[in-house]
């Protein structure tokens, strides 16, 4: 019974053992290949999660491990992050030096991580996910060894990673200690017993600590600073995978955690979650104007990004987290082509420190191949929130649900403070425009461009493109049908 | 004199600041390392305590995989940090400057 829960899983480990053995039978000019088989099983376990009959709501292993529509969604969603990395890493192999399958199946690890964390129900299980997450991610940031900016990157996110560890497992302890159980829907219920427990300062603390660990996961303020060095120096696709897995794992169980185990606690803390949000959108839009380098660029989108999420989380009602997941929906194919697409362009002069990575690489990109400067500007206007892309509906729908919270008549406490949060945040959708502009202006209006030779573009690579394509187009001017499933998995789970 | 609760939680609030204190202020990776472990010894502490003066087993349980983590996390860091040596001849944090605005 237990093990049949965990079927999804089970799969994705096997399929990284699998790859770890298949390595030492195949010969060295053939292991590419290895990642695009990996991308195709994980394309049958996603076929699978449609397919196969899954419980409506089942808990296993002592009530640690909860399945239900929230679980599924974030499955789901992880198996598409990971399979678009798996290309985007076969287009990467020839800058991987050594261990190239270890470097695909690090990243199915890291996903069983995220599938696990999707379905944490105790503080056990979420613990023991997330770290299977970040130790993964400390191996994959640092994997160029030669290349010193990775070294470097992934002692950086080992030291404030511990730290943040360090964070969630005295908190725990603190939670443990004063609620008397790990599970969450237990400490719900022991504070609906005994409602003093949410006031006690040890609880209240102990919350508060777990809050900035998964902070760090998200890269939310007061633990982001690791971001844009970290995005940097690892090799794009893991900068990729770190920007939509690991973001994701930490959004969804903040969610589990806020509105499972302490709905009651999240509805007191909304003026520290609006500060968060709102200091998180301001520190990543106006650090990310002067950046040349488009990854250290990208890093902090992505903690304007966290803000945006933590917005959501703040307006405390059910629209705002079926706001996040659609938002997330959205970010997850915008974010990878443009990693794609930095992935494929910066082939050429990787090992050249000094500009690496930077935007004048892609100047006359769009001379050299349309389809790359097509999606590359896509995702930077999707990401800059502009109709009628992906981007712009998941923000807008961030932003509805605070002015619903605002103008409900039970929070009228806090309008103004809600009232000044969409003004940060429409601030922050503003300085966007100019950053995420400037890249578009050097795709299409660069002077003196010297290279102008098409750029080769493989088969999976394109046709994941196609696909990010695809998704941020349909998502943006079709937002029905995920928009339905969001809203319905939401009100499911948190009723 | 009767050991409580409260003198368990105190050591290892000060283990947690100790730690802390170390990652902040030392500028050696090892020894900010130190202080992490550190800080997962002081969450074990209070997590062993809080199981015996609850009567459950679940923090006991907890610590068991605290331990084994922390044991994949100093592996996996310490190779990192040898690493990074091996390349700069440094384990100072004021040498990580390849990455900057």
């Amino acid at each position: 019974m237990n093990a049949s829960l965990i079927g999804f899983e089970i799969a994705v480990v096997l399929l990284g053992l699998g790859l770890l053995l298949l390595d030492l039978w195949t010969p060295p000019e053939r292991r590419r290949g290895l990642g695009l088989a990996a991308a195709l099983s994980l394309l049958l376990v996603l076929v699978a999660t449609f397919v196969v009959p899954i419980p409506q709501e089942a808990v296993g292993f002592g009530g640690g491990y909860l399945f239900d529509g929230l679980a599924l969604f974030f499955k789901r969603f992880f198996l598409v992050a990971a399979i678009l990395v798996l290309v985007m890493q076969t287009e990467f192999a020839d800058r991987i030096a050594s261990g190239l399958s270890e470097f695909y199946a690090l990243v199915l690890f890291a996903l069983a991580g995220m599938m696990f964390a999707a379905s944490a129900n105790n503080f056990v299980m979420l613990f023991v996910a997330i770290e299977l997450i970040t130790v993964t991610f400390y191996v994959l940031t640092s994997f160029q060894r030669g290349r010193q900016a990775s070294l470097e990157a992934g002692v950086k996110y080992l030291i404030l990673g511990a730290l943040s560890s360090g964070f969630l497992v005295f908190g725990i302890a603190l939670v443990y200690g004063t609620s008397g159980t790990m599970s969450f829907p237990e400490i719900a219920a022991k504070i609906e017993a005994n409602h003093s427990l949410a006031h006690q300062g040890l609880f209240q603390f102990g919350i508060v600590l777990v809050m900035v660990a998964l902070g760090f996961k998200i890269a939310a303020v007061p633990m982001q600073i690791w971001a844009p060095d970290v995005y940097q120096g690892a090799p794009t696709p893991v900068s990729a995978f770190l920007a939509v897995g690991s973001k994701a794992a930490g959004v969804v169980l903040l969610l589990r955690v806020l509105l499972t185990a302490v709905p009651d606690l999240a509805g007191h803390s909304a003026k520290l979650l609006m500060v968060a949000a709102g200091v998180t959108i301001l520190y990543g839009s106006l650090c990310a104007i002067p950046q040349r380098n488009i990854k250290r660029l990208l890093g902090y989108s992505s903690i304007a990004s966290a803000g945006f999420l933590l917005l959501g989380l703040s307006a405390l009602n059910l629209n705002g987290v079926s706001a996040i997941l659609y938002y997330l929906g959205g970010y997850l194919f915008t974010v990878l082509a443009a990693f794609l697409v930095i992935c494929i362009v910066t082939r050429s002069t990787a090992g050249q420190t000094s500009q690496e990575d930077d935007v004048g690489l892609f100047a006359g990109l769009h001379q050299r191949s349309p389809l790359l400067a097509t999606a590359l500007t896509l995702a930077m206007v999707s990401l800059a929130g502009v109709p009628p892309l992906a981007g712009f509906f998941g923000k807008f729908l961030l932003l509805k649900a605070v002015v619903e919270s605002a103008s409900s008549p039970d929070q009228t406490a806090l309008r103004s403070a809600y009232y000044t949060l969409i003004a940060v945040g429409l601030t922050g959708v503003v300085i966007s425009l100019y950053y995420y502009f400037g890249v578009v202006k050097a795709i299409f209006w660069s002077k003196g461009v010297g290279d102008l030779s098409p750029i080769p573009l493989s088969l999976p690579a394109r046709l994941s493109l196609y696909v990010c394509i695809a998704g941020m187009i349909f998502l943006g001017v079709y937002p029905g049908p995920l928009l339905d499933l969001t809203d319905g998995v939401v009100k499911a789970v948190f009723k | 004199m009767n050991v409580g609760l409260e003198q368990y939680l105190m050591v290892s609030g000060l283990l947690f600041c100790f730690g802390l204190l170390g990652v902040v202020v030392r500028r050696n990776l090892i020894i900010m390392y130190m202080g992490l472990e550190l800080m997962f010894n002081a969450a074990n502490l209070a997590l062993v305590a809080f199981s015996r003066f609850n009567d459950n087993l679940d923090g006991q349980l907890m610590v068991f995989f605290i331990i084994t983590v922390a044991a994949a996390e100093v592996a996996v860091g310490l190779a990192l940090i040898v690493a990074l040596y091996r390349k700069r001849q440094s384990a100072h944090v004021e040498d990580l400057t390849t990455l900057k605005l």
